[in-house]
């Protein structure tokens, strides 16, 4: 594989991120708010004249805590297809009263087949799930999920911004970054309180997407099929916090 | 109920597994469907011409993104029986990405004749040089249409940056030094032309002075521009004809008849 220096070494961060939240759900019992009351009664002392500024320390090491808690992503996603790579490894954070919100971060790969090298992609994907229905106690569907999503190859071959060889504008796209646009459905497995490893829940989804130039293939012709433009994914997504 | 769930499974997985709807990337040259589709016509092309003096051929060019309107073309063109083969000047996908190539390709086999095609500047965008080299070969080649000789060169020397030799001049000297006794006349087919933005316009000159080595040197045809022109040229005290094949877009192609005096050209609509 031909990578740079610092495209390697982004890769091997990326790849150990899933591993980092792994470590992080097994202790985890509880959700992070939880932690926080304990970590801030420790960090009490019983010096009482200082015990005023000591407070207002505690508070703000409260905070730093907290801002660490959610920096730290709260699960990991594997997804095949749907042109980001053969398979992509990913972390994310969700968010919103509901957990709708999501973001995540992969890291893919696509093999050589007919080119010259194996390719390393990077995708930031953003997600939206609005509904979800508890089917019964260890299942629940997610019947509409959305969101887009922006995918970077990591090769020499293509560009962000046209090398400069060429005269300005013309090809007027760039090779490297693409952008997707998908709908899909899921349904997650809430894992029983004393059978959990690592992971809290697991949730199996398959996804529908396009992408930008793939969209303007299909507007300008009439000759090609849904299935011409259209691309299939599937993951696995592990809740961990 | 157990037997159907398992079924249903199974169905799912087929289709999923037949479906063209799974990709890895739109840059990915996952390649189905025929390959190497250039060494396959031209034998066709060599065999069927072998000992005749006059045949004709249709040019078309720049089909990217135009699928309805390639797929008129190939119908015209079938349409009619007089046409022995077809030339396609290059720039088949507009992005480079792999499933035009093959998209393209299923168009274009529907052609009753045989065609070979050239490498376009579009063609080489991202894997695109992969994805062509894996469909229709080498983007040097040559062949013998009765005594004609077709020489089909790669010129987008700005997509190469001096990775390759482009136009590869060595190339040029092997088919001179080994030129056929019974070939009596030579076409040039390209993307671009010399004087063109993406050919590498610092041997303008020595590729026009070496074109004219060749014997008896009729005409370059050539895309590239979405134009079409028909020029008169003079180099090394040889007259020849630049025709330029607009894109598929203009619902035109071209046509030339060639015999044993000459040659006819024809820009057709359709």
């Amino acid at each position: 594989m031909k990578l740079s220096n610092s495209e390697y070494i982004l890769f091997f961060v990326l790849m150990l991120f899933p591993l980092v939240c792994c470590g992080e759900g097994r202790h985890c019992r509880s959700m992070p708010c939880d932690m926080l009351v304990e970590l801030a009664h420790d960090s009490i002392t019983m010096h009482l004249s200082e015990k005023k500024s000591k407070i207002k320390r505690s508070e703000r090491y409260d905070r730093r805590v907290r801002r660490y808690r959610n920096s730290v992503p709260s699960y990991s996603k594997i997804q095949m297809y749907g042109d980001m790579g053969l398979i992509s490894f990913g972390a994310g954070w969700d968010y919103g009263r509901r957990r709708q919100w999501e973001t995540d971060i992969f890291i893919g790969i696509i093999p050589k087949y007919n080119s010259d090298n194996a390719k390393a992609t990077l995708t930031l994907k953003q997600n939206y799930i609005p509904w979800s229905i508890r089917l019964n106690d260890s299942f629940s569907f997610e019947p509409f999920s959305c969101g887009l999503y922006f995918n970077t190859v990591l090769d020499n071959n293509f560009w962000t911004r046209e090398p400069s060889r060429y005269p300005s504008g013309y090809y007027g796209f760039s090779t490297r970054i693409r952008t997707h646009l998908f709908i899909g459905e899921r349904i997650t497995f809430e894992i029983p309180h004393q059978k959990r490893f690592f992971a809290r829940s697991i949730t199996a989804f398959y996804e529908i997407s396009s992408c930008d130039l793939y969209v303007i293939s299909a507007f300008t012709n009439r000759y090609l099929s849904p299935k011409d433009y259209l691309r299939l994914s599937f993951g696995l997504k592990f809740q961990i916090l | 109920m157990r037997v159907t769930t398992i079924q249903t499974v199974l169905l799912f997985f087929c289709l999923l597994c037949s479906c063209s709807m799974i990709e890895v990337h739109p840059y990915d040259t996952v390649i189905s469907g025929e390959r190497d589709i250039n060494k396959k016509n031209i034998v066709r092309i060599e065999a069927s011409l072998e000992g005749k003096s006059s045949f004709t051929f249709a040019v078309i060019s720049d089909t990217q993104r135009w699928y309805d309107e390639t797929e008129d073309a190939v119908k015209a063109i079938n349409a009619r029986n007089d046409i022995d083969f077809v030339i396609h000047c290059g720039d088949q996908a507009d992005f480079g990405l792999t499933d035009e190539f093959m998209l393209m390709r299923d168009i274009l086999n529907r052609l009753k004749v045989p065609y070979v095609c050239t490498i376009g500047n579009h063609d080489c965008l991202g894997t695109g040089k992969d994805a062509f080299r894996e469909i229709y070969g080498q983007t040097n080649f040559f062949f013998t249409a009765a005594d004609m000789r077709f020489v089909c060169l790669n010129t987008n020397a700005l997509e190469y940056d001096y990775s390759e030799p482009v136009p590869d001049f060595n190339f040029m000297q092997f088919q001179l030094d080994n030129m056929p006794d019974n070939v009596k006349r030579t076409a040039f087919i390209m993307h671009a032309a010399p004087g063109s933005d993406v050919f590498n316009n610092n041997v303008e000159k020595v590729f026009e002075y070496y074109t004219t080595l060749f014997p008896g040197l009729q005409f370059y045809i050539f895309g590239h521009t979405h134009a079409l022109t028909a020029e008169e040229s003079l180099s090394n005290g040889v007259h020849y004809y630049r025709y330029q094949c607009p894109n598929i877009k203009k619902r035109v192609y071209l046509l030339f008849t060639v015999s044993e005096k000459g040659y006819e050209y024809e820009a057709v609509e359709f």
